[in-house]
């Protein structure tokens, strides 16, 4: 109920916000970003698993975290030139468009209405969430198949219902849904064995399993129901912050595809073994310039957070809790969907 | 003297306890039966709940490792995670400066309850006092206390600000809602009207998303003000309303002879509202404005969703990750008892209140 209200709040929110003229000035967030000193990044209201949470001294940590970080670090030089505004889900694009945050990164599904209608920009996906299903060790299941005609429980009112229903339908595969409001009435249900599978987001899975009495007593199925690439989002007209984020990310990758690390980015900016990453860590000038930043941006950024492996191994990764496979999320030659641009 | 027919007084009860009993829960075989499902049924809840919270509970764990799922409560989540509920977001190095704001306006709370300050004088004066020492202490920038921008606030000390703000804004206001919508002139009371009744049926997590959300793109920046102060505000006029119906139900419970006999001595308009009618009409919905206050307290948590840490999203922070997921049902309940200690300590008063009252009132 109360999710239905925030929704419809926000909805007219996005509606007196889309029939005026953008007020926060779009196209120059970024100079506004550097004169302000700080970057206005999303946090999330509460935590939420493995992206936005909060440790014992209230500070904030995490996949995204991680990406506001590296994202403060190319504009501003300093990872900690960052404001983590905490916001709800609901409340992320209003929150965008009235210039309470310059960006939003809350893996946020790359849809065409929020693309079109939103009058948002998003960046290349940072992300590729993917939607899983869970089922219980004892059941033997090896494919959603096997589990034809089980208690598939999943959380009321988001988009893993749809998506179960449409995949589950599609390949006539029957099945007893069963819903829950809230995250832990769902676990509560499941430990208790009164679900035989659960349909989620793969890191809420991951840490639905960690937590279990047994975890070995659940099993994660391969099969992937449906992908949502997770995208970094910016303001229509945001152009220049837009490529910013785009040309970080890929920094990322590259760095990651050349093994470059936090640990050995000096190393390599001592002595660069391609032109490529000679461009990359700033050796060879012009890559900040192009963007208006300073030409060691990226080097900054992996000495500050690492490269994309290492952000994703320390937060959702094997180094974390979740051990969330890498999976799609690998790099192209690992086997997953991963790439970075061209640097030239 | 002329004594009256002495009123007979009832047959006194000699009943021992066991009769007493027998009376009221074993009258008859059904009865019975039913005081023993039900008291055993009552005794079994106590038990496991004492079970669960008390004596099987686990307080401690070494080096912050999960506790086991079979045990009872897991109370070193707390002992964990404490500093999260209390301060949220709060700098970690200053959450001394936390705790003595919530400190300093929770003793404001508390002093502005003793009635020998409820004066048109002490009363303002130490709010502003109490509220003035809170902002300072949570926000910072004088005296080498370095800027904490309410961005950050959270915890305890977010909702009591809240709270005490809501409530002192929203006040004054109701006060003003209600004699306007009182008024003579047929304008003032339609308007006033109308505006309440249209603040009524809007759902307060509108009202506020609206002020968090809707009012920065609408209004131009000078005028907007910091979020949390746009939130207060839309929340003190929401109570406000509610509040301002209260106040008039008192004001009409006044028969109109005290109005127009203090008229016809000449005295002036606020003489008579603030002398003999607002006193009058305070202690005759007491009841209900501290039914209000408690409806206000508790709903300070809505203001999570649209971005804000208090005590509620803090909790929420603390069971949103990996570690401590599992311990959901121990940060709710510590929670429900953080807002009782307050909620019961509000109504308490408000008893007490009522009770000092009657005093001399019939």
């Amino acid at each position: 109920m109360t999710s239905k209200i925030v929704t419809l709040a926000a909805g007219v929110a996005l509606a007196v916000s889309a029939a005026l003229p953008a007020t926060a000035q779009a196209g120059d967030t970024l100079s506004a970003i550097q004169e302000r000193g700080s970057l206005l990044c999303t946090g999330h209201n509460g935590s939420y698993l493995g992206f936005a949470e909060v440790d014992d001294q209230g500070k904030w940590q995490g996949f995204d975290i991680e990406f506001c970080r590296a994202l403060a670090t190319a504009i501003l030089g300093s990872p900690d030139a960052v404001q983590i505004v905490p916001i709800s889900w609901a409340q992320r694009f209003p929150a965008i468009q009235s210039g309470d945050i310059d960006v939003i990164i809350k893996v946020t599904g790359w849809t065409q209405s929020r693309d079109t209608e939103l009058g948002l920009q998003f960046s290349l996906p940072y992300f590729i969430g993917p939607f899983y299903v869970m089922a219980q060790s004892e059941l033997g299941a090896e494919s959603i198949a096997d589990l034809e005609g089980g208690v598939f429980c999943a959380n009321a009112g988001t988009t893993v219902e749809r998506v179960l229903a449409d995949y589950l339908e599609s390949n006539g595969i029957e099945y007893q849904p069963l819903s829950f409001e809230s995250g832990e009435e769902l676990r509560a249900a499941l430990y208790a064995g009164r679900c035989d599978a659960l349909a989620g987001f793969g890191p809420f899975l991951a840490a639905t399993r960690v937590n279990a009495p047994d975890p070995d007593s659940l099993t994660i199925i391969g099969e992937v129901i449906q992908l949502e690439p997770e995208g970094i989002v910016v303001r229509e007209g945001d152009d220049a912050l837009l490529d910013v984020v785009n040309w970080m990310v890929s920094a990322l990758l590259l760095a990651e595809q050349e093994g470059i690390t936090q640990a050995n980015v000096d190393e390599f900016r001592a002595s660069p073994p391609s032109p490529t990453i000679e461009r990359l860590l700033g050796v060879s000038p012009g890559v900040g310039e192009r963007l208006g930043l300073s030409d060691d941006w990226a080097y900054n950024v992996i000495s500050a957070v690492g490269n994309y492996g290492e952000i994703y191994d320390r937060t959702v990764g094997e180094g974390s809790r979740y051990k969330l496979p890498r999976g799609l999320n690998n790099l192209w030659n690992n086997g997953g969907l991963l790439y970075p641009l061209v640097l030239d | 003297m002329v004594v009256l027919s002495q009123p007979e007084r009832p047959p006194a009860s000699n009943d021992s306890a066991l009769g007493w009993l027998r009376k009221n829960f074993f009258r008859s075989w059904s009865n019975a039966l039913f005081t023993l499902a039900f008291g055993g049924f009552v005794v079994w809840a106590l038990l496991s709940v004492v079970d669960w919270m008390l004596l099987d509970a686990v307080w401690r764990v070494a080096n912050r490792d999960r506790c086991g799922h079979d045990a009872g409560a897991c109370w070193a989540v707390i002992e964990d995670r404490w500093r999260l509920i209390f301060f949220g977001l709060y700098p970690y190095e200053e959450q001394w400066r936390s705790s003595l704001a919530c400190l300093a306006i929770t003793l404001t709370i508390v002093v502005s309850c003793v009635p020998a300050f409820w004066s048109a004088r002490r009363l303002p004066v130490l709010w502003l006092a109490g509220l003035g020492i809170f902002f300072v202490l949570m926000h910072g920038g004088v005296a080498g206390l370095p800027v904490v921008t309410t961005e950050q606030w959270g915890g305890l000390s977010l909702t009591l600000f809240i709270f005490a703000s809501v409530f002192l804004l929203g006040m004054p206001l109701a006060v003003l809602f209600a004699l306007a919508r009182r008024s003579s002139l047929p304008v003032i009371a339609m308007v006033t009207g109308g505006f309440i009744d249209i603040v009524r049926s809007l759902p307060l997590l509108t009202i506020l998303f609206a002020a968090a959300v809707v009012i920065p793109i609408l209004v131009p920046d000078w005028l907007q003000g910091s979020k949390l102060a746009r939130v207060i505000v839309a929340f003190a006029v929401f109570f406000a309303a509610y509040q301002a119906e209260i106040i008039r139900a008192g004001l009409q419970s006044l028969s109109t002879g005290q109005e127009e006999a203090a008229q016809a001595l000449g005295m002036p308009y606020w003489s008579v509202v603030v002398d003999i009618l607002l006193p009058q009409a305070f202690r005759n919905t007491l009841p209900s404005t501290i039914n209000q206050a408690v409806i206000t307290f508790k709903e300070t948590s809505i203001v999570t969703v649209i971005g804000f840490f208090e005590v509620m999203a803090s909790g929420k922070a603390v069971i949103g990750t990996d570690e401590w997921g599992a311990q959901f049902i121990e940060i709710y309940v510590f929670l429900a008892l953080v807002y009782f200690a307050f909620v019961f300590g509000l109504s308490r008063y408000g008893a007490w209140l009522e009770r000092r009252m009657r005093v001399g009132h019939g």
